[in-house]
């Protein structure tokens, strides 16, 4: 079904690179209404509108992967592509994943309930000393959306905390944030104390935070470099699937 | 050109605009590290508690490190602390921070200044080191003090996101908190002047990695004109992050200087600005002065002073294991330009 909700179209409209845009309106290709206006209404942070879309849509019979990927997913990603240009900032983040969350009330437990395998499992933290949580929070939610099982440690998360984390959920991927410039050396220290006790290897290791840049990831020994909720996806997307 | 300024006088001609025999190397924001912490024996987190302790740890910034201006104020949350924020105080090798997920007011109408809020320790602890710096460097070294904006404190007493989602859920009501909040930036950076501060940094973290520069001009850019008025001490704007679509506002606010993040590059934001505020900055912290040496953090500062950039210092509060051969190459590479250019 080709996209009807001109709000949508509009928004569709605005993104810059055109193979982007492309790929972009393939998720609503087969999307009913419905779902086009469930991400609209999550674009535009009306979590109220969300919420009830959400529930109507799960009367009336479809599932909750399709609500899921074709509903607030497919928002998200407009939401994620405006954020990285700079068309909005995270205020206009935090409202659109308010609506996110408003939706998920009711797709999650089903999900859970349905017994899927998650593609992967994360560990995620804020590093030692930091007590930001808002860019690894709206890239937990993108994680979850994406169907990975995370584990979120909180903020002020020590090395040994990561370490045991990684340890007990057995998992192959851990992200750390850090805001502060002050803090985020702790992440490099971090990354010592995987190789101190010869874990490195057993665990990909993902960086994000304002202040960083892909050399400093690189310099400190980690596996990636998430700018923003979208890359860090990506990201965890990728070191799956180079595993496998 | 006037050959035989005293530091002082080199930083606050500098901040007016008047001739300067070389240009000045400042920090408006924390220079203070482990190394120096265990050199004068004043550790964090009592160096953050304690006047003694915050004047002998800040003034190795002019006696060890070589710049031309003292800033006791290491942290952002001497206030956050004295209006009753949880605060996580850490140790000499971490910074002092507000638990922000667990905010103290809800709305406007909860800001309350406590009465006893000048003679709280954390804000004492400020104003006495000023008196005591005051003291034994008031003629020679540009006395720095620090006031954060409404904004930042915003951010401590409401949490970061309860408050950012109040930006579009009750704008009126932002604007209501703002307003209060204000009260407690001009009451702390008073007592600063009365202290002998002679310039202030006015934090005020609406940074560019959060909110659009629109932003700051619908919330922010009257609110810091005020303070021009209100705080009668030149003011230096700090905002970390990218900054440079809010240059414009920054500059029509009427503060003598903005202290910008290396995120910018200095030769746009000379251009942004215009010639309408002195800039400050912008060596980079985190890949520069804590992972690199001196020629690359000499390198970094010919660069600032090549654009023409009136004041040079770390771009934002140095992570406490930068290593001091780094921070003294700031002052080092002035001179060696200063020498080569000769252009004062």
């Amino acid at each position: 079904m080709p996209i009807t909700n001109e709000t949508l179209e509009s928004e569709l409209n605005n993104i810059e690179n055109s193979q982007e845009r492309d790929h972009i309106r393939k998720l609503w290709d087969h999307a009913d209404i419905l779902m086009q206006e469930i991400s609209v209404n999550l674009i535009q942070g009306n979590n109220t509108a969300v919420d009830e879309l959400t529930k109507q849509a799960l009367d009336n019979g479809f599932d909750a992967n399709t609500i899921l990927d074709e509903g607030l997913i497919a928002g998200m990603a407009i939401v994620g592509i405006k954020f990285r240009d700079n068309l909005i900032f995270v205020p206009e983040v935090l409202v659109a994943a308010r609506a996110m969350k408003a939706g998920m009330v009711y797709i999650e437990p089903i999900l859970s309930a349905s017994g899927i395998e998650p593609i992967g499992k994360v560990i995620m933290g804020t590093v030692k000393g930091d007590l930001h949580d808002i860019g690894k929070n709206l890239c937990i939610m993108m994680l979850r959306g994406a169907g990975f099982t995370v584990i979120d440690l909180g903020v002020d998360t020590s090395s040994e905390e990561f370490i045991e984390a990684v340890e007990e959920h057995n998992a192959e991927i851990l992200g750390m944030s850090a805001l502060l410039t002050t803090t985020m050396p702790n992440m490099g220290k971090t990354i010592t104390s995987f190789e101190d006790i010869e874990m490195r290897d057993l665990v990909k290791i993902m960086v994000g935070g304002a202040p960083l840049s892909q050399e400093f990831a690189d310099e400190m020994g980690a596996d990636g470099f998430g700018k923003d909720a979208i890359s860090c996806v990506d990201l965890a997307k990728q070191f799956v699937a180079n595993e496998n | 050109m006037n050959s035989s300024l005293s530091p002082k006088e080199r930083v606050m001609n500098a901040l007016t605009g008047l001739p300067v025999d070389r240009t000045p190397a400042v920090n408006p924001t924390n220079i203070a590290t482990v190394e120096l912490m265990d050199f004068v024996d004043a550790p964090f987190p009592q160096a953050c508690q304690d006047p003694e302790l915050a004047a002998r740890l800040s003034a190795t910034g002019h006696t060890e490190l070589g710049f031309d201006s003292i800033s006791p104020y290491f942290s952002i949350i001497q206030e956050s602390s004295a209006l009753g924020c949880e605060m996580q105080w850490e140790e000499k090798d971490n910074w002092p921070t507000v638990r922000m997920a667990n905010p103290i007011w809800n709305s406007s109408s909860d800001i309350k200044i406590p009465k006893n809020f000048l003679s709280h320790r954390d804000v004492r602890a400020i104003t006495d080191s000023i008196k005591i710096l005051k003291q034994e460097f008031g003629n020679s070294v540009a006395i720095i003090g620090k006031t954060m904006g409404p904004w930042t404190l915003a951010y401590h007493v409401f949490g970061v996101e309860n408050f950012l989602l109040g930006t579009i859920d009750n704008p009126e009501e932002t604007n209501k908190c703002l307003e209060k909040l204000k009260e407690i930036s001009v009451l702390f950076g008073e007592a600063q002047i009365d202290a002998g501060a002679d310039a202030l940094t006015f934090p005020d973290h609406a940074t560019g990695d959060l909110v659009s520069g629109m932003y700051y001009k619908r919330f922010l850019q009257e609110i810091h004109e005020e303070m021009v008025d209100a705080l009668p001490v030149p003011l230096i704007l700090h905002i970390c992050g990218q900054t440079i679509d809010r240059m414009q506002y920054i500059s029509e606010t009427g503060m003598s200087a903005f202290h910008f993040d290396s995120k910018n590059d200095p030769f746009e934001s000379m251009s942004a600005v215009n010639g309408k505020i002195k800039l400050v900055g912008n060596i980079n912290n985190p890949e520069t002065l804590y992972a690199k040496d001196p020629i690359s953090v000499k390198q970094e500062v010919f660069k600032c002073l090549d654009a023409g950039v009136q004041m040079i210092g770390p771009e934002c509060a140095v992570p406490l294991s930068t290593k001091i051969q780094n921070l003294m190459a700031i002052p080092e590479a002035i001179i060696e330009w200063t020498q080569k250019n000769n252009n004062y």
